[in-house]
């Protein structure tokens, strides 16, 4: 018997098809027919583990079909794997990045900047046709293989093995080597062993321990920066100005300006608009970063907020949400729980200190865009001490309503790992409110035993 | 014959804890020091004590100091936190303050931890991770004005340039002794050995400095009585092995006295608890720029990643010390959690490997319970080499 997929109702198409094209980085446009083709008839043949009922499918946001811009960060997911191979047959350039990072240098210099955890779905998507089962086993495979090459304690691996193997086409591996990560700078290291040659090594070195008052370091993290800058352009050959990067901090305060609008809006609501994955896919839109392509997040961060402020207004319920779910504030690294899980259990995520410590940092815009970019990295709340941190999280979970904390963090994160006893001390301390801490399994495998325990902490609530 | 030094040496550390309480009492103060960059003559110059802290091997205490730190952080951090918790250690105890580095992001996020469950003071001194680069060299020298600053608020008084060149001075000569003293360790008929040098280099961390340095001439007096011009090359038969990786503090012995039980002779190591930090650092100019360039223009820490293979001095000094001490293998030791040198493993293996040199990765923690297999893997490494030189000699007579 094949596996049951999920499929969107026609019901919903009219109302679908009444929404806004989304606009790409190159001016091309994709319609509402388009992407309802896509979602309805290519997608499911092309990836049928993205439309299967499955426990383990972490994502449900996809199934909100009256919220069209929910559908369409699920178009823009399921085709980044195309797009980016298409930018490169264009010959644009991607650079390889950090998380939690904003990426403004990178759009300045006309250079596509992806996490670990897109370079991972880039190469995801190369696939057709596998189940959610076969598209684990083929993951675990590459993952074993990269374990190999650099170590079985890395929290992840940047998707280096396909990168050396030359199966993604990234031209430069150029992350902020920020507080948060134990490893990112030492995976960056690792490419200077493996075989392709091709690709361009830099860390962009973010000075740690309260920084940010410190003049020199601002100037030390600024001429990183001005280094950045230049290695992207030597693989470009373009020349960036400082007018190209005053230009691309203006679009993405434009972005983190509107994310934190619009999360902020989730959050005045009595009645969660919209599902876990949902809330998370539409606020991280704001870093303009998420899919690949800076004006195609934006054209849809905009629509997704009047469609927000509507259902705001209307008292809408997001999908599948049930009636007073217990809400849930996480913390920790590059990872979260399973949102429709949780759901089930009866809870729903209100929000994360990890995407929305960037998207909530706007950037000076009058004066050197070097300087100004530097100073407001490294007050990035979430790079912060402890005292520092826990402060600023305390707010956003006061924000947010938030009735318990979960800090959850990845396999091999020995940064985030290490201070998670104390940021959820203070919070406790603070607020009353209860935490928990989990420590995701090797290989970040989404297993029972990790539902187990959060549905268990819901339950407590 | 054993060096009679030595004995003193072991003497002395037993009375150290009682000498610092007594130091203290006079008004003295002691910093705890931790941190591959840590410019320890500038700590010195502003007349504290400076006591490195540096233990491991004790599972109980990495047991506790996960409760704090996560069960996730490197063995030797959790145990350094475990022993801040329980602070039974004599030399914790005796500490007024701490002085960290973020060189590795491990001994920086203990910082914080200590600071923030044990209430203790430190202070920080970043690093940058592109060090080779000019501009943080600059930054460099900006935080270690603001390192010295900070350490003079809390002795109270400015910072003295003749102060600090006797210091500098001292050190040198420290570092210059060991370096005589760690020739001879490698040489046939070794009248001292790898694991007696190895304890002398880690007594410095804890004597005092001007009392230590006398203690090395005597040693080395004692050295150069009985072999005037030791000769580095093998024994018949001997296994010599060359111990490079994550470090291993005082306290922690298991994969030294597993070397030596299967008959492998240690003839050198490149670890940062060892001769390492004391090679190649020239310090040009009496101030703490001057300090902290000489350190940080030293052999790197793998904690600071080098992103080109060619030219990373870390590799080069570990093939000029292979070189030297005639070592036909290399145990590259990992403790678990420590990334700086677990990604590396894989590599520095090929790389030697091209140099007809073996290495054995022992991937471990303060725990016993993987004794046994340590053992096995070590013993049948140390007997290929042995074959393996015993079949060289062969060939060549
Ligand atoms: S999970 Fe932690 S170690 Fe891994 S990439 Fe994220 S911050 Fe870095
Ligand atoms: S270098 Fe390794 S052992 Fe040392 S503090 Fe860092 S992670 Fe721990």
């Amino acid at each position: 018997m094949g596996k049951q997929l999920f499929r969107y109702s026609e019901e919903n198409k009219e109302r679908f098809l009444d929404s806004e094209n989304i606009t790409f980085n190159d001016g091309s446009v994709v319609t509402p027919e388009e992407i309802w083709h896509y979602l309805t008839v290519e997608a499911p043949v092309k990836y049928p583990s993205a439309f299967e009922i499955n426990l383990y499918q972490g994502n449900r946001g996809s199934r909100d079909e009256t919220l069209p811009t929910s559908l369409k960060t699920r178009y823009l997911g399921l085709t980044f794997s195309a797009r980016m191979e298409r930018a490169k047959d264009n010959g644009k350039s991607i650079a390889f990045i950090q998380g939690g990072q904003a990426v403004d240098p990178y759009t300045a210099a006309d250079t596509i900047a992806l996490r670990p955890g897109l370079v991972n779905q880039w190469n995801n998507g190369l696939e057709y046709g596998n189940d959610i089962n076969k598209e684990n086993l083929r993951r675990k495979k590459s993952k074993e293989k990269a374990f190999h090459d650099m170590s079985f304690e890395a929290c992840q691996t940047g998707g280096y093995e396909h990168v050396q193997a030359g199966n993604l086409r990234i031209d430069v591996i150029a992350p902020y080597t920020v507080l948060r990560c134990s490893d990112v700078s030492y995976g960056v290291e690792a490419h200077r062993h493996g075989p392709n040659k091709d690709v361009k090594l830099l860390n962009v070195d973010f000075p740690l321990r309260n920084q940010a008052d410190k003049p020199w370091a601002i100037e030390y993290f600024a001429k990183n920066l001005r280094r950045l800058v230049q290695t992207l352009d030597e693989v470009t050959g373009r020349t960036t100005t400082e007018g190209d990067l005053l230009q691309a901090i203006k679009l993405h305060n434009e972005g983190r300006r509107l994310g934190t609008e619009l999360a902020e809006l989730w959050w005045s609501a009595d009645i969660p608009p919209t599902n876990s994955d949902d809330r998370a896919s539409l606020v991280s839109l704001g870093n303009l970063e998420t899919h690949g392509d800076v004006q195609a997040s934006l054209s849809v961060l905009k629509e997704a907020k009047k469609f927000i402020a509507e259902r705001v207004k209307n008292g809408v319920k997001g999908h599948a949400v049930i009636d007073n779910p217990k809400r849930l504030f996480i913390l920790g690294s590059c990872v979260g729980i399973n949102g429709s899980r949780s759901e089930d259990a009866g809870a729903i995520v209100v929000g994360r200190d990890d995407q929305w410590s960037h998207c909530s940092s706007l950037v000076e815009e009058e004066g050197d865009p070097y300087y100004n970019l530097a100073k407001t990295t490294l007050e990035y709340p979430y790079e912060q001490g402890i005292e520092k941190r826990a402060q600023w999280t305390i707010e956003q979970i006061k924000k947010s309503r938030a009735d318990g904390v979960i800090f959850i963090h990845n396999w091999g994160c020995n940064t985030q790992a290490a201070i998670s006893r104390p940021i959820v001390d203070i919070i406790k301390r603070e607020t009353g409110i209860p935490t928990y801490i989990h420590e995701r399994d090797l290989h970040g495998l989404r297993d029972e035993q990790e539902q187990n325990r959060v549905n268990a902490f819901i339950e407590m609530l | 014959m054993s060096i009679k030094t030595l004995e003193i040496v072991r003497k002395r550390l037993e009375e150290r804890p009682e000498e610092l309480r007594e130091a203290r009492k006079k008004g003295q103060k002691v910093v705890g020091w931790t941190g591959y960059n840590v410019p320890e003559e500038i700590i010195h110059a502003l007349g504290f004590i400076p006591v490195r802290i540096a233990v491991g091997g004790d599972d109980r205490l990495v047991e506790v100091g996960a409760r704090y730190a996560s069960s996730k952080t490197c063995v030797f951090i959790r145990e350094i936190v475990g022993a801040f918790a329980e602070n039974e250690d004599p030399y914790i105890q005796q500490t007024d303050f701490l002085a960290f580095d973020a060189t590795c992001l491990q001994n920086y996020r203990a910082a914080e931890v200590i600071e923030y469950f044990f209430k203790k003071d430190v202070v920080v001194l970043a690093v940058p991770r592109n060090f080779a680069e000019d501009d943080a060299k600059t930054y460099f020298v900006h935080e270690a004005n603001e390192f010295t600053r900070l350490l003079e608020e809390r002795a109270g008084i400015a910072l003295d340039p003749a102060r600090l060149a006797e210091s500098v001075a001292l050190y040198n000569d420290i570092r210059k002794t060991l370096k005589s003293i760690y020739t001879f360790q490698a040489a046939k008929d070794n009248v001292i050995s790898w694991e007696e040098v190895y304890d002398l280099i880690q007594a410095g961390e804890l004597l005092d400095k001007h009392e230590y340095l006398s203690l090395l001439h005597q040693t080395l007096a004692e050295l150069k009585e009985r072999h005037h011009n030791p000769v580095i090359e093998s024994d018949d038969g001997d296994s010599r092995i060359f111990i490079s990786g994550s470090l291993i503090p005082r306290g922690d012995r298991k994969l030294i006295s597993i070397i030596n039980s299967v008959g492998g002779r240690i003839v050198g190591d490149d670890l940062w608890s060892g001769i390492l930090p004391h090679l190649d650092l020239d310090i040009k100019e009496i101030s703490p720029a001057g300090v902290a360039l000489g350190y940080l223009n030293r052999t790197p820490h793998a904690a600071l990643p080098y992103l080109n293979l060619e030219s990373d001095r870390r590799l080069k000094k570990l093939h000029e010390l292979l070189s030297q001490s005639k070592a036909q293998g290399v145990i590259y030791h990992t403790l678990r959690y420590c990334d700086p040198f677990t990604f590396k493993a894989k590599e520095t293996k090929n790389v030697l490997a091209k140099s007809g040199i073996p290495l054995l990765e022992i991937h471990t923690e303060y725990a016993g319970s993987d004794y046994e297999a340590m053992k096995t893997r070590v013993e049948a490494f140390v007997e290929m080499i042995r074959i393996k030189s015993e079949s060289v000699q062969e060939e060549a007579a």
